[in-house]
This record gives structure tokens, C-alpha cells and sequence, in this order.
């Protein structure tokens, strides 16, 4: 089999499962519905089935999306930004900042919404961003600046977010209830206007990451050789870390922590299209956010009551990246 | 007037000074070796001259224009870069790596042009690397990863190439190959060649000047007939030679003296 059709069938498998999911997603819920029920709503609409398909189920499934495209993206430019397959968004320390925040926020009972996110999302996108922030200026030091210092910074900041998590969640145990939500991440919450907030976002991420794609490519081979080749460095990576930082936040803003999606589904693509970022960048997001959607299906089918699907993510893709590491070899 | 000129350049890295006052030019077509201890400061002219590393004195002009005005894509057009070997990260194939080179050439999101493809191929020819095109570059031994980072430094079509010690690493079959690839690049594509390079007899053997540093600032400089000789190596080396003349090529070649005696 070349490298190409291994790619078309890569794209052809993944468009698939993408529509095959949202059809699932539609069809699946606490109420009953066939298939012949939705041929005869999209027909002829009626309030009852559009609340149903409409409002719950097709917006949840779009945000499972987004969210699974975002983190993806986020991973697969924090990978290349690391020269390191194992990064993801948790080594900048934006996922643990941004669940501090989030806690913080439901803690102190902050919940007016804005901008189409809940308060604690606000809080949630704002210090995720904030922490990335604080982590590039601690890292930056005279006569420049070493990714391996940023990514030691991060791991810092990251694990002093979640211990302050855990004290506040410690000091404040009745409202570990409502907390839970931003630690394990779930879609129960969905609405359409978060799909609206962050579906913009999603798309600059994606735009952007694709017009830097080469350079990122130029990056795998060393800074300094990048420059060499025509990439002005300091910019590119100024430019990635701040659409990563996004796109994670973004994430944890409107469901909460969700491991694993960023640190796999990158992985798994590179192995099966290979390194080439423009093409990566894409695919990943396409992986991602199909991928979060059936983790979403089984975490609101699998169980009468609903699992976070944090644990689904972990469960499922375990043992697939497993798979493919050892065919691989 | 010279294709590189460098005057009186200071630089260095965290502000550390490492290399003072170096003043050099080198001509177009010109193949010049910079030789010196561990630390003396090689690969830091070699960054300098390009711009990667910050200079805290003096001016490089490369075709007439101040390198720091330059901006990387203009200056890519110009110098061509291969560093010292390094262990690559993920797998990109040999045919990727080498249309790297053309980044400069091309918009962000153009496909790659013909122009780039004949590029990118021809380089490969030279190189002699077109049969690894589909490999990928953790297959390949030092001295074919080696071909492949100066068939991508080729194909960015720049008048001067820069090398960071391209032999460390490469046993002594690999070390005369790239060598002869670059001569013949010099002679052959009319390529200024730049390296810096800690084998003296390797240098000697290929390059047209010699240029030693020694804490950072020119030592000795000239054609290796007058440059290699002993009392220029103890005094900037540090190590007791003799010089004897290679029986094929007439070039100079250290021997280190002692070998073979009893101690």
C-alpha cells in the first residue's frame, strides 16, 4: 500500500465515523428514538422532536466536537512545539490552570454567564490563558529563551494548580458535588451558545496552525537550523503557544479537564499520515473531535448513569495507542 | 568585492563573549576551513555569520548587505546552514527534508512548484541520495544523514554554504566523502564553502585557506602550505607534530610526534 492511498483511506475512514457518530449521537438518548423518527422530523419539524434532536442532542454532539478538535490541535502543535511526542496541554500547566480557575469560580459561587460561557468557564478560559502567560515570562531569561526551560516551568506551574485545586477543594468539601464537573469533564451541561463560543475560536486555531504548519516542520530539524531555512523562530513559536493555550482553555471552559484526547489522538494520526504538519494539524482535528464524540456516546450510553468522560477517553484510547505502537514496530 | 565580509565581529551567548574582534572575508567560489581547539570559538562564528546567535560587536555583510537587516527568508536565499549531526525527531522521509530547503523560496501555503521539485532533485543527484528519497532519516547511517542535510542546505540555491564540523561523527570513509562532495560543490557549482572543522588533515587536504582560532580570535590564517606547519600547532594547539608533505596530493599533514617511540 503507498503512502498516499494509506492517507486517502485514513480521510476516508475518518469522514466516515465523523458522520456516522453525529448520526449515532442523534439517535441515542434517555428518550427513545428510531431512525425512522428523525427522517420523519427532518420531513416535517415539530417542537417536541426539536428540542430532542435539535437542542440536546445534535448541540451536544457538535461541541463534543469542537472540544475533541480543539484539545487535538492543541496537542499535536505542543508536540512539535516540544520536539516531543509526549507533550501535550498539561505540560504548559494550561489544563491545571484552567481547572483552578474553574474551581475557584464554582467555590466561590460565581456563576453568571458571558460571552456564551458559564462563569466558571470564564474563569476557566481566563486563567488558562493567564498561566501560560506567567509560565512563557518566568521561562524567558537573558539572551533569550530555552523550550526546555518553558516546558520544566510548565510542569511547575501545572502541578502548583492542582495542588491549589485540591487545597480549595479540601477547605470546601460540600462543594465538591459541583467541582467534580471541572476535574473529570463532562458534556451534560451542552448548549448551543457554548458551541457558538468557541466554534470561531476552533477555527482560528486551526487557520492559524495550518498558514505555520511548514515552519513547524522546519522546527523539527532545531531552531536554529529553522532559521537558518527561513523561519523566523521567535515569532513562529510565540505565535503557537498562544493558539495552543487557546485552544486547551477553550476546552476546559465549556467541559471541564479532559485527559488523553491531546496527548493521543496526535500520536495516533502521525503514526498512520505521517509527520508532515499541515497535513497533521488537519487530520488531528478531524481525529479529535470524532474521536470525543463516541467517547461521549459510550460515557452517556455505557451506564444508567452518566460517566465522566475523562475516564472514557483513558479506557478507550489506551489500549488503541497500544495497538498501534506495537504494530508499528 | 568578497560574498561574506566580516569585520571585527564580537559575539557570544548569554553574554559571554567567545569570539573577539574576527575580522575575515571569504571570496565567491572560495573554500575556507576554520580550525582550533575545543571552545575556541568555530561554531560560534559560524552562528554569528549567520545572524542565529546575537553579536554584542562589528558588522557581517553577506552579497553587500548587513546580515541583521537581512530578515531569515532573505538571508536563507544567501547562506545555507548544515549543523553539527543531530538525532532527528519524528519521521520525516529523506524527500521531505530536502524540499525543506525550499521554504525560503515559497509562499505558506503554495504547493511545491516544479522549480522546487527539479531543485530539491537535482540536489539529491549531487548528493547522490535519490534512492533514499522514501527512507526515513532514523534508517540511515551518519554519513547518508549527512548527504541528506547538504542535499537540503543544496537545494536552498544559495552562493554559500555553511558547515558546523560536518565530519564529527562519521568514520574515516564517511569524512573523505563529504569532503570530496564539497569540493566538488566548490569546484564544480562554483559554491563558497565555510567550515569548521577539527580535523586539521581533513582541511588541509580539501580546503583553499585555513583559518585558526585560538581564544576566540584568528591565530594563523592562509593557504595550509603556510599555515600547517609545527610551530603553528604547538603554539595554538598545544600538541608536539611533524609535518610531512601527503605523497599523493602534496599537501601538508600532521603527524603526531611521539607515536612510536618508547616512552
Amino acid at each position: 500500500m503507498s503512502v498516499r492511498s494509506g492517507r486517502r483511506i485514513f480521510w476516508a475512514v475518518s469522514l466516515f465515523l465523523f458522520l456516522a457518530g453525529m448520526v449515532l449521537s442523534l439517535l441515542t438518548g434517555p428518550v427513545m428514538t428510531t431512525p425512522a423518527d428523525l427522517v420523519r422530523f427532518l420531513r416535517a419539524p415539530d417542537p417536541v422532536h426539536a428540542a430532542i434532536f435539535v437542542d440536546l442532542r445534535l448541540a451536544r454532539a457538535v461541541l463534543a466536537f469542537l472540544v475533541g478538535a480543539a484539545l487535538a490541535l492543541s496537542g499535536a502543535i505542543l508536540q512539535g512545539y516540544f520536539r516531543n511526542p509526549m507533550a501535550d496541554p498539561f505540560v504548559v500547566g494550561v489544563s491545571s490552570g484552567a481547572s483552578l480557575g474553574a474551581v475557584t469560580a464554582t467555590l466561590l459561587g460565581f456563576e453568571a454567564a458571558a460571552f456564551g460561557f458559564s462563569g466558571p468557564g470564564l474563569f476557566a478560559f481566563v486563567s488558562g490563558l493567564a498561566i501560560v502567560s506567567l509560565v512563557y515570562v518566568l521561562s524567558l531569561r537573558r539572551g533569550g529563551f530555552k523550550v526546555e526551560t518553558l516546558l520544566l516551568t510548565g510542569i511547575a506551574a501545572g502541578s502548583l494548580a492542582s495542588a491549589l485545586t485540591s487545597f480549595l477543594l479540601f477547605m470546601r468539601s460540600d462543594s465538591y458535588d459541583r467541582a467534580v464537573f471541572w476535574l473529570l469533564g463532562s458534556f451534560q451541561l451542552a448548549e448551543w451558545s457554548q458551541a457558538a463560543a468557541i466554534a470561531p475560536w476552533v477555527a482560528l486555531g486551526l487557520a492559524g496552525s495550518i498558514w505555520l504548519a511548514r515552519d513547524m516542520d522546519l522546527l523539527a530539524l532545531g531552531d536554529e537550523t529553522a532559521q537558518a531555512l527561513g523561519s523566523p523562530v521567535r515569532r513562529v513559536r510565540k505565535v503557537f503557544l498562544a493558539l495552543s493555550a487557546l485552544l486547551a482553555s477553550l476546552g476546559v471552559a465549556v467541559s471541564g479537564i479532559i485527559g488523553f484526547v491531546g496527548l493521543v489522538v496526535p500520536h495516533w494520526v502521525r503514526l498512520l499520515i505521517g509527520p508532515s504538519h499541515r497535513r497533521l494539524f488537519a487530520a488531528s482535528a478531524l481525529a479529535g473531535g470524532t474521536f470525543l464524540l463516541y467517547c461521549d456516546l459510550l460515557a452517556r450510553n455505557l451506564l444508567p448513569a452518566e460517566l465522566p468522560i475523562g475516564v472514557i477517553t483513558a479506557a478507550v484510547g489506551a489500549p488503541f495507542f497500544l495497538y498501534l505502537l506495537h504494530k508499528k514496530r | 568585492m568578497s560574498f561574506l565580509e566580516i569585520d571585527r565581529l564580537s559575539a557570544g551567548y548569554d553574554g559571554r563573549t567567545v569570539i573577539h574582534d574576527v575580522s575575515l572575508a571569504v571570496e565567491p567560489g572560495e573554500f575556507v576551513a576554520i580550525l582550533g581547539r575545543n571552545g575556541s570559538g568555530k561554531s560560534t562564528l559560524i552562528k554569528a555569520v549567520q545572524n542565529l546567535i546575537g553579536r554584542s560587536a562589528g558588522r557581517v555583510r553577506c552579497g553587500g548587505e548587513d546580515v541583521s537587516g537581512l530578515g531569515p527568508r532573505r538571508l536563507a536565499a544567501r547562506i545555507a546552514y548544515v549543523s553539527q549531526l543531530a538525532e532527528p525527531v519524528f519521521e520525516y522521509t529523506v524527500g521531505e527534508i530536502v524540499l525543506m530547503g525550499r521554504f525560503a523560496r515559497q509562499g505558506r501555503l503554495e504547493r511545491f512548484s516544479a522549480e522546487d521539485e527539479a531543485a530539491a532533485a537535482e540536489a539529491m543527484r549531487w548528493t547522490d541520495v535519490e534512492a533514499l528519497r522514501g527512507q526515513r532519516l532514523s534508517q540511515l547511517s551518519g554519513g547518508e544523514s549527512q548527504r541528506v542535510f547538504i542535499a537540503r542546505a543544496l537545494a536552498q540555491d544559495a552562493p554559500l554554504l555553511l558547515l558546523d564540523e560536518p565530519s564529527s561523527h562519521l568514520d574515516i570513509a564517511y569524512q573523505v566523502e563529504i569532503y570530496r562532495l564539497l569540493a566538488r560543490l566548490q569546484k564544480e557549482r562554483a559554491k563558497a564553502v565555510m567550515v569548521a572543522e577539527h580535523n586539521i588533515n581533513l582541511a588541509a587536504a580539501y580546503a583553499g585557506r585555513l583559518v585558526f582560532l585560538a581564544g576566540g580570535t584568528i591565530a594563523a590564517e592562509g593557504p595550509p602550505e603556510e599555515t600547517v606547519t609545527a610551530g603553528n600547532i604547538r603554539r595554538i594547539f598545544g600538541a608536539d607534530v611533524d609535518i610531512r608533505a601527503n605523497s599523493r596530493s602534496g599537501r601538508p599533514e600532521v603527524s603526531l610526534a611521539g607515536v612510536g617511540e618508547k616512552p
